[in-house]
This record gives C-alpha cells, structure tokens and sequence, in this order.
C-alpha cells in the first residue's frame, strides 16, 4: 500500500512537471533569507489563489518597525506561541470552507471515486496543484507524498474524503514552508550566492504584486526563463503593466508611509470631535489613493508628492479640511486652493494626524517621523536626564510651542538633535493633531518660519518646496524600496546596492516604474552572500561586572 | 494499579458514554484545603505580571517606614484593601551596565529579565513570565496568556526573547474567545467529554511537527533558531490540544460568563478604565479554570500615552513636562495619574481576591509582580523603580511588608519571585544584576 502512495505521487509530480525541472534542494543550496509572511501578504495570497470569497479571520503578529520598515523584520521574526495558534486556527478555518459542499465544485479540480473513502490519485492532484501555489514552488515528491497520506489516514477516520482534504490543506497552510518565504540561493561560480528561479519569482511577485507568483511567473522559473536577462525582463515589464502593480505598490506605500501605525492613533474626541470613527481608515485611504494616483496612473515624478494640491477626499475628510462636500460618489478628486496652505502628502490629514499626541500636535514627532521616513535620517533618542522643565512654562513667558522648543537650542546636546529636527515640524505648526488648519496657538500667531540645512523658509509650502529639491528624498525612496524587497534594515544597507534602480530613478525623473525595473533587473539584485553557519558569540550577552 | 482522575477520566470516555457529573468541590479538598484528597494534587500556583508605564511620585508612594504595619501613603491608597496581601518594593537599583539607559525600556527590562538590555524594545532573555510559564505551566491548556487594556497588541511584555514578542489580546472579545470561545469546555458542566475533532486536529501538528528535519535543511543559524521556535511554537500548540482532552481539575467555583461587546480600546482613560476590570476578570476565571497558570496584563505601553479626555497633554507628555510645583514637591498632575494606575492595579487584584478556592482565594494562591519603565519619568530615572508584589504563593511568600532596596538590584526581587514560586532558581539576571541573594525573609 505504502509503495502505491509513493508511486502514485511521484507519478504524479512528473506528470505535471513534465518539461520543467523538478524542484528538489541540493545540499549544496543555502537558504539566505527566511521571510515570515506578512498580514497583506497572507491574505493576498489566500486570495489570489483560492478566491476573494475565502473569508480570513485572525490575529496576525505584528512586525515590528527597523530601519524604518516593517518589512525588515520579516526577516527577523519568528512565531510564537499565540502567533502559531492563530495560523493554525486560520488554516482550518480556510480549509474548511475550500472543501466545504459550497465552494468544493469551484476549488477542487477532481471528483474522488468514492466520497466516503480515499483516492490517492484525486488528493494527490489537489495537493500538487495548491502546494505549487502556496509554497510558490512544486512540492517535493516526498511532500507531497506526506500531504496524500495525512489526507487519506483523515478520510479513513472520518469516513469523508473531502473532511481527508480539510485537514491535509489545512497542514499545508500552517506549515512553515508557507509561512515564512524561503529564499534559496545556489552557488554562482565562486562568487557567492544567487537565488534560484522560484526564489527570484517570489520575490519578484511579492515585491511587485504583494502576492504569491502566477501560473505564468512560476512557469517562467520551471523553464529557467527568469535566469535570463531577456527572460527576466520580460516577466517584470509584464508585472509593471499589470492593474496589479497597485495592490503591491499600496504595501509598499503602506510600510513606507508608517500607515500601519495608523491603527494605534487615538485622538481625544473632547478636544477634537471631528475624529470620528472611521477617520483613520479614511486619511490612510486617501494618502494611498494620491500615491497610487501619482505614481502609477500618471506615472508622475514622485518628488511632487511634496508639492502637489491635488487629492482625494471623502466626506469625513471634507470636515477636518473645511471643505462642503456635495458629492454623490464616496471619494472624488479634490484640488486645495492655492493659498490653501496644503502641500502633497505632508498636509495631508494622515501624515499630520499620525505623528502628533492626542491631544496636541508635536512638531518633535513630525519633525522626527518625517525626517526618517522621507530622508531616511533617523533621529538618536534623547540623552539621558533631561530635565523638560524649562521648556513647559506655559503659563510663563512661552506661550507656543515654537518658543518652548527653541529653548533647546540653549543646550549643546540638545540642539544637535532638535536643529534637524524642529524646522520640518515647525514649518507644519499651521495644522492642528487631526490635521485641521489653524493660525493661532494660545491667541498667539503661529510662526511657521524654519531654517533647515542653510536655507530659510516659511510654512509647509515653503517644506514642501524644500524636500521637493532634496535629492536626499528620492535617494532615500531607493533606500526604502530596497529594504522592502529585500527584508533588509534600510539603515544597513549599502548604497551600491540599490545604485542601478536609483540611477534608473533619477534619469527617468523620478517615475517609481522605472526605480522597480532599474532595481530588479540589476545583476546584483538576486545575488546573496551565503548565511552565517555559526553563532560567533552567545546570543545574550552579559555585561561584565 | 493507582487510580486516579485523570485516569477515571480517559477510562470513562473510551469505555462508555458515562458523562463526568461531579462538580468539583471543597469536600474533595484535604483538611488543610490545598490538595485533593484523592488524588494529592495540589491547587496550582499562578503567576500574574501587571504593567503599569511611567512610575509613581517617589515621595507619595514610598512608605516612611519599613517592614510590616507601614502607614498607607497617598499613591498606595488605591490598594489599601490588599495592603496584608502585598510587598512594596522601593528603592531598587536598575543597573545598566555598559549599555545606554533606554527611555522608557532599560527599567520594562531590567524588572522583567534582571538584565540590562542591549538592544532597545527587546529583552535579553525571555521574561519572567516566560521563565516561571516553563516550570509552572505544565497541564493547563495555555502556557500563558497576556493582554493590554488600551488596544494595541504591541503593549506586551511577556517575550521569549529578542524580538519576539507574545502579543497581547487588545479586547475583552478577543481575550474571551481565546479563553472561552471554541475549544474551550466548563470544566464543571455535567456532559464535559473530549471532542473528537481536537484529536483530528492533533493529527494535522503532528504531520507539520514531522516535518522539522526537512524545513531545517540548509539554513544558517540565526534562520535555525527561527525555525527552532517556530516548531516550538508547534508543540505548545499540539499541548494546549492535549490539554483540552483533559478535564480540569478546578476547585473554584466560578461561572463562566457570557462573551463581552466589542468596545473601543484605545489610551482614553474612561475606556481603559471600562476594559481593565474585564480583562482583568477574564484572567481570573481563566487561572481559575486552569485555562492558564501565568496571566499578563498591560495597562498601555512604557511611556503611557494614557490621556484624561480635554487633557491636551496626556500621561506621557504631562510627566516630562510639568514643571515640579515649588510648594508641594511634586508634579501634581502628574500624581493624578499615577493614582489612576495604581486603581487599575486594583481591579486586578480585586477580581484575583475574589475567587474563593480551598483554604483562601485565587490572589492567595498567586503572585502578582506589578512593575514599571522609570522611577520618575520627567527625567527618564531608573533607580527606585516602584516594584509591587501581591499573593502569598500559597503560603510560601509572607506578605504585608515594605522593603527598602537600599539600591539593591532589581533581579533581586525576581529572585525571590521565582523562590517563592517554589522554583530551584539559585541565581538570577546578568551583569551586575545577577544575584543570589533573595529576600529571604519574605519566604516562609
């Protein structure tokens, strides 16, 4: 019986890969990188390959923010115990409702002989066809061979072939070949290590598309086709035309941005009524609609993400912007008047709403925010000991916030920080911590003058204009896009690793299309030092005495 | 051949449709009311942690005199009524050793591991918590369970160390049906019996678990111990499906409520105000039920952001920016908070102290280490750091004391924590916190 599982399993996984290669790890092969799956990603991905239909319910481990991305720590986390306890009860959930009597017909290709009993041939064909999606690779023969048996050994113990299938699927989905995105790297010839095509697909698809790779992509690694320069291009000039170019670049943007904090901002409604419920959702939709807007659909120069007045609003964001919103449509275009005061995505209610207390805005928080997000300059914490008294007489002489941070620059240690910091801030004083617009602050005239690196200006305009000419803000674009793609910290990586797609970048004038292209079709993009072997020094370190 | 419950138990369910139909009462206990006659089995001991951001005001929490029969000071009010039941721990020393002061971390790790950390937002080891789950936990469906009463599941600090942090429950829903919700049975209904389908699920574990070898292949050895813990992470789940085979041995006598409403956790004091008591219940009835022996709440995160509504300011800001009024001594503001922290401690200890089991209640059977980010946070200080343990360990910790640290380090009270507990810890922390030296004075 045993030997019929086999054969019919590894007859199977010849039949399909009839003509491609036969995925199967070398012991030569290193795993250079071990990507635990994000939120967005899992679900597209569970989308994309059984439906939008399939409902996904659960707790998902947060990641956690280095380098300024999240998607750095894909690469560093692991999963816990409640962690695994979600995905597993996911995975069932999921399961079930593929194999279930409603979606059954649509989402499993063969019928069983028998649907009270075992059929190797039929599990062995769904098994082969949703693992070559979900682990983004064919299964091995003896994957495959372990998936068919625990669905048969179920199918006897419920005396239901579909229920058999529940429970394999839902192994599949919770195991770690799923979960975490293995990059696998063979040797490239005495100079170091290059990943291997399924590898180069699903970090093309994940990059790109914020999914697992098609049918076509993953064709495109079985035929070696990716390991082409001309193959190569071909597949990402293909996901760059794609309408799904959006879905991957709102993860991006998502990650870049910080709009994922999003979810931890509370506003105190006291002070500020006009935050209602499904303010933040709708201020993170509107900077991923101006983004998508920009850079995709007119494939703009993303440097005017500073500057532009144009945007997308709806009717909660109409409140906090002033503006009557008469329209029949949830969202419409909106362009701020010129004297408005609003530049790009720096006025926008999110990035100003994000970065302040809940009661009060804090030109620290969006000077700092700001300052990594768009130039990738992180801020080091403050010494230690700081006594903030002297800054918070209010009812004293210092009545705004201006007078109370320059109070700062009096301190040596201080102001080396703050200098960089409190101009971008400052100049964005006009608006409050929800992003309304405002004069005064305790009835005095808010001054939105800055000073930032030699040159003078006034209000967020005048920091629009200035981040607009900045070429730290494109470089650190390449940066960030970098680190995503990657799971690399932004701050660690070296700049001639991502120096193709930013020149790319720059002779194009600044079209993210061209940054994506320059950066994957660039030899060094899939190439890999091997992984360390060993620890060199104990993992927890003890001071000494 | 010994007969006992666990025994009766399995025998019942494969042998015959027999139901369990004996709630569990005190008359099974032993005279001293903390072993099962029939079996010996002795009422669990749990462990709680309670975090609470920003410190206290030093000159209104710690007590003029120490040892036993302390005057009650202004901050301590809110858990007068505990106040027999609790040790008050002042003037420990958070050490750091060569490593920076982390704001509004260096002290979350220092209590939490006895370590100074390395790394900012991540713990050198895993934390206490973690540590006593290992010996404590064994049987209970969960190895431990931690939530956090402002809405964000980063605000934990229950860690198996690095970056990997336990995320917390962010509401009462969620944490109700992780404890209640499917999988979970009373333990004292009358039709109690395994669930076929949780032995399925074992099955499904166990072909992942079975995969270890080949997921392992090829990888480097940071990615190893990710994938080690991940596989860990396999096995305390294919436990907790073991566990939930086995009725539990509850000597409680609680009621499992009904699921809560979904509400709105964010740092607004009334809605953390809202939240605290029913988490805080939950846990309860979970340690009572024996769903978990180690429970873990967060008030919000280590430089709260906590906000009365109409208080521009809030919590944090408040405490770096108040100035120190001139008359009284200390940031008035400021002091108002704190009280408001040490409350919910005591919704906590209240729901803990309300559950009548054997001899005592569930507090009397536990430890409750109640710990802190910074002694006075206008200025990020460390030392003094307010450490607050309630529970007697069921008898194996005296309380009721005030020790002054005298600039002792903190581990030492994680020391004694972990005594008192019962387990064989003779040295805890790193650097110049590692200690032997427990209060012993406080361990009966």
């Amino acid at each position: 019986m045993r030997n019929k599982v086999m054969l019919t399993a590894v007859a199977f996984l010849v039949c399909v890969s009839s003509g491609v290669a036969v995925w199967a790890a070398a012991s030569s092969d290193k795993v250079v990188a071990l990507r635990r799956l994000t939120e967005p990603e899992y679900r597209n991905s569970i989308a994309d390959i059984f439906g939008k239909d399939i409902v996904v319910k659960g707790m998902f481990e947060p990641g956690i923010r280095m380098g300024g991305m999240v998607a750095a720590s894909s690469t560093v986390l692991s999963v816990t115990p409640v962690g695994f306890g979600s995905f597993s009860k996911m995975a069932d959930s999921i399961a079930i409702q593929i194999t279930g009597e409603k979606m059954r017909e649509k989402l499993v290709s063969c019928a069983p002989k028998s649907a009270k009993a075992p059929d190797y041939a039929c599990a062995a064909d769904f098994f082969s066809q949703y693992g070559l999606m979900l682990y983004r690779r064919p299964m091995t023969a003896d994957e495959l061979k372990a998936q068919v048996r625990l669905a048969n050994a179920m199918t006897k113990k419920t005396g239901d072939f579909y229920t058999g299938l529940r429970y394999g699927l839902a192994g599949l989905l919770q195991s770690p070949e799923f979960l975490f995105r293995k990059e696998v790297a063979v040797s490239a010839g005495g100079k170091g290590y290059s990943l291997e095509p399924y590898s180069r697909a699903t970090r093309l698809s994940y990059l790109m598309w914020g999914t697992t790779p098609d049918t076509e992509l993953l064709h495109a690694a079985a035929t070696g086709e990716l390991n082409t320069a001309a193959g190569l291009e071909k597949q990402v000039d293909r996901l760059l035309a794609s309408p799904r170019l959006e879905a991957g670049m709102r993860a991006f943007f998502t990650d870049f941005l910080m709009l994922d904090t999003f979810d931890a901002v509370s506003k105190d409604a006291l002070l500020y009524p006009k935050w209602a419920g499904a303010m933040a959702p709708s201020a993170r939709e509107e900077a991923l609609r101006n983004l998508v807007k920009l850079a995709l659909q007119d494939n703009g120069d993303m440097r005017d993400l500073m500057t532009t007045r144009k945007t997308f609003i709806n009717r909660s964001l109409a409140a906090i912007y002033n503006v009557d919103f008469s329209f029949d449509q949830e969202w419409v275009p909106y362009e701020f008047a010129p004297n408005s005061g609003r530049t790009g995505i720096l006025t926008q209610v999110a990035m100003l709403s994000m970065f302040s207390h809940p009661g009060q805005s804090s030109p620290t928080k969006r000077g700092v925010a700001l300052n990594e997000i768009l130039l990738c300059e992180p801020t080091p914490t403050p010494p230690n000991n700081v006594d903030f008294s002297a800054i918070n007489e209010t009812n004293g002489p210092m009545k705004t916030v201006r007078e109370r941070l320059m109070a700062h620059a009096q301190d040596k240690t201080c102001s080396s920080c703050h200098n960089a910091v409190d101009p971008i801030g400052l100049s964005l004083e006009g608006f409050d911590t929800i992003g309304g617009r405002r004069e005064r602050e305790n009835g005095e005239v808010i001054d939105v003058s800055a000073t930032l690196q030699g040159k003078t200006f006034s209000g967020a305009g005048g920091l629009g204009e200035f981040l607009h000419g900045n070429p730290k803000y494109p470089a650190c674009v390449a940066r960030k896009l970098y680190s995503y793609a990657n799971g690399v910290n932004a701050e660690e990586a070296d700049a001639t690793a991502f120096k193709v797609g930013y020149e790319a970048f720059k002779a194009s004038g600044y079209r993210l299309r061209a940054l994506l292209k320059g950066l994957v079709v660039s030899p060094e993009f899939f190439n890999s030092s091997a992984p360390i072997e060993e620890v060199s020094a104990s993992h927890i370190k003890t001071a000494s005495p | 051949m010994k007969l006992n419950r666990r025994f009766l138990l399995r025998g019942m369910f494969q042998g015959s449709a027999a139901t369990m139909m004996v709630p569990f009462l005190d008359c099974f206990l032993d005279s001293k009311g903390q072993a099962l006659a029939a079996t010996g089995q002795k009422i669990p001991t749990r462990f709680n942690t309670f975090f609470f951001g920003l410190g206290l005001t030093t000159s209104l929490w710690v007590p003029k005199t120490t040892g036993q029969n302390y005057e009650t000071t202004v901050q301590l009010k809110p858990l007068e009524a505990y106040k027999k039941k609790l040790n008050v721990f002042s003037g420990m020393r958070v050490m750091v050793d060569d490593n920076p002061n982390y704001q509004h971390w260096s002290g979350v790790a220092a209590c939490a591991t006895g370590i100074p950390p390395t790394k900012n937002a991540q713990f050198d080891s895993k934390t206490i918590d973690q540590q006593v789950a290992d010996v404590i936990a064994r049987g209970s469906r969960f190895k431990s369970v931690t939530a956090t009463c402002s809405g964000d599941p980063k605000h934990s600090y229950s860690s198996l160390g690095g970056a990997n942090t336990i995320p917390a429950e962010t509401s009462p829903l969620a944490l109700y049906t992780k404890l209640f919700g499917p999988g979970f049975q009373d333990p004292s209904s009358s039709d109690w019996k395994p669930d076929p389908q949780v032995m399925l699920q074992q099955s499904v574990l166990s072909a992942v678990a079975d995969n270890r070898k080949r997921a392992m292949m090829n990888l480097g050895s940071a990615d190893k111990a990710r994938l080690d813990q991940y596989f860990t992470s396999v096995r305390e789940t294919e436990l907790q499906l073991a566990a939930e085979l086995q009725r539990p041995e509850v000597v409680a006598k609680v009621a499992i409520p009904t699921a809560p409403e979904e509400m709105i956790a964010n740092y607004a004091l009334p809605n953390v105000q809202k939240i605290t008591p029913l988490m805080a219940r939950l846990g309860a009835i979970a340690l009572a039920t024996d769903q978990t022996r180690v429970f873990n709440l967060s008030i919000a995160e280590p430089g709260s952001n906590m906000y009365v509504p109409g208080d521009p300011l809030g919590y944090h800001v408040t405490t770096h920016m108040e100035a120190i009024d001139p008359v009284l001594g200390y940031q008035p503001r400021v002091s108002e908070y704190n009280i408001y922290t040490m409350e919910l401690f005591a919704m906590l200890l209240k729901e803990l102290d309300g559950i009548q089991e054997g001899d005592g209640t569930l507090l009397d059977h536990s430890l409750v280490f109640a710990f802190s980010d910074q002694s006075f946070a206008k200025t990020h200080a460390v030392d003094g750091i307010p450490m607050l343990v309630a529970g007697s360990a069921s008898g194996r910790m005296k309380t009721g004391f005030h020790i002054a640290g005298a600039s002792n380090p903190v581990s030492r009270v994680g020391l004694t924590l972990q005594k008192g507990l019962g387990m064989a810890v003779d040295s805890w922390g790193a650097g110049s916190m590692e200690t032997r030296s427990a209060y012993t004075e406080l361990l009966a």
